[in-house]
């Protein structure tokens, strides 16, 4: 059996593993408003899903199009509204975790320039775990 | 006199079914309010100095012939106050497109009198539709009104231009005379909005 013959198996497999790779994490319904007339800073909202079985944690996310991204927290308790920047994002193994409008969710501070789509990399630690790119949404969804 | 009778036993029957059914009537509860809280008795505005988007003073004058839905927020909210405007506007749109007679306008009152200008808090609402009011100034005529309505709201500390201000969830219904008729807490929804809005604004 020739070497190449031995090896044929092994190229099999590594052919069908880049078939249908599995990415350790995704993102869906990617959603960034456009900043409100006047001001500069703008939402970023989306769905995070973790593929692996292990506990992701978001620690930093940021974007060419904007100097500053905050992880942060709108909460409603005992009738008043709260905004706090949140150290971490935490996705746990196998599951996903929601940012939306009054909630997590991401905020674009700093335009870097004129913006007509964003870029968003999101980190665990030094490692980029993955990188999404949006249009701008109307901050109304029924306007634009 | 046996019809005579007939007539007395006729009459007394129509005015005990009368009775009855005037009796059924008060006692049917009034329609129930699914979000809003209606205050035992409106309470008028407190006195108070502050501006609109156009340099126009505002003070609880400008609140009289109107219905008016009074939010406090600030511009550099870019999450909830967006919603919540969004869900007023969206409320006020559809009783519109529904027929309703009675439309409240929306007052957006901002509780970042340091950042937002008049300027900046016009467009903000403007973006909202037309005829919306935004309101600002001193922080020592905003103390004056929130504090008499009960509405909270804390500067957080911020990096400087960049700082959260915590502030009342609730959406205030003013009535035409200037007085707090009833109160949002929250959480908001279209719906409840129209709903609320047409047994309120219909029952005064």
């Amino acid at each position: 059996m020739s070497f190449a013959r031995r090896l044929l198996p092994f190229i099999l497999l590594l052919g069908a593993g880049c078939d249908a790779p599995q990415p350790e994490l995704v993102a869906t319904d990617v959603t960034v408003t456009r900043p409100m007339p006047g001001m500069t800073m703008s939402a970023a909202y989306l769905s995070l899903r973790n593929n692996t079985d292990r506990t992701i944690t978001v620690t930093r996310v940021t974007s060419k199009e904007f100097a500053l991204v905050e992880l942060h927290e709108t909460t409603v308790e005992d009738g008043v509204a709260r905004m706090r920047p949140l150290p971490r994002l935490e996705i746990p193994a196998g599951g996903s975790v929601r940012l939306e409008r009054g909630g997590k969710h991401l905020m674009l501070m700093h335009p870097t320039g004129p913006v007509d789509s964003v870029s968003l990399q999101f980190y665990e630690g030094e490692t980029l775990l993955l990188t999404v790119g949006t249009a701008y949404a109307a901050p109304r969804p029924d306007r634009d | 006199m046996g019809s005579r009778n007939s007539i007395v036993a006729a009459v007394l029957v129509i005015a005990l079914a009368a009775g009855i059914f005037v009796a059924l009537r008060l006692q049917q509860p009034p329609p129930e309010l699914r979000s809003a809280l209606l205050l035992p008795a409106p309470t008028p505005l407190p006195e108070f100095a502050l501006v609109d988007q156009f340099g126009n003073n505002v003070s609880r004058e400008t609140f009289r012939g109107h219905w008016s839905l009074v939010f406090f927020g600030f511009t550099n909210c870019p999450d909830i106050c967006p919603v919540t405007l969004q869900i007023l506007a969206s409320a006020t749109k559809n009783l519109r497109a529904a027929g309703a007679q009675t439309l409240p306008r929306i007052v957006l009152v901002s509780v970042d009198p340091e950042r937002d200008t008049p300027e900046l808090i016009g467009r903000y609402v403007d973006y909202f539709g037309d005829g919306n009011l935004g309101v600002t100034g001193s922080l020592e005529e905003l103390n004056k009104l929130t504090s008499a309505l009960g509405i909270y709201f804390e500067k957080q500390p911020g990096d400087g231009e960049t700082y959260a201000v915590d502030h009342s969830a609730a959406v205030l219904l003013v009535d035409p005379a200037g007085r707090l008729h009833a109160l949002f807490t929250g959480p908001h929804t279209v719906q409840d909005y129209e709903h609320d809005l047409l047994l309120l604004m219909g029952s005064s």
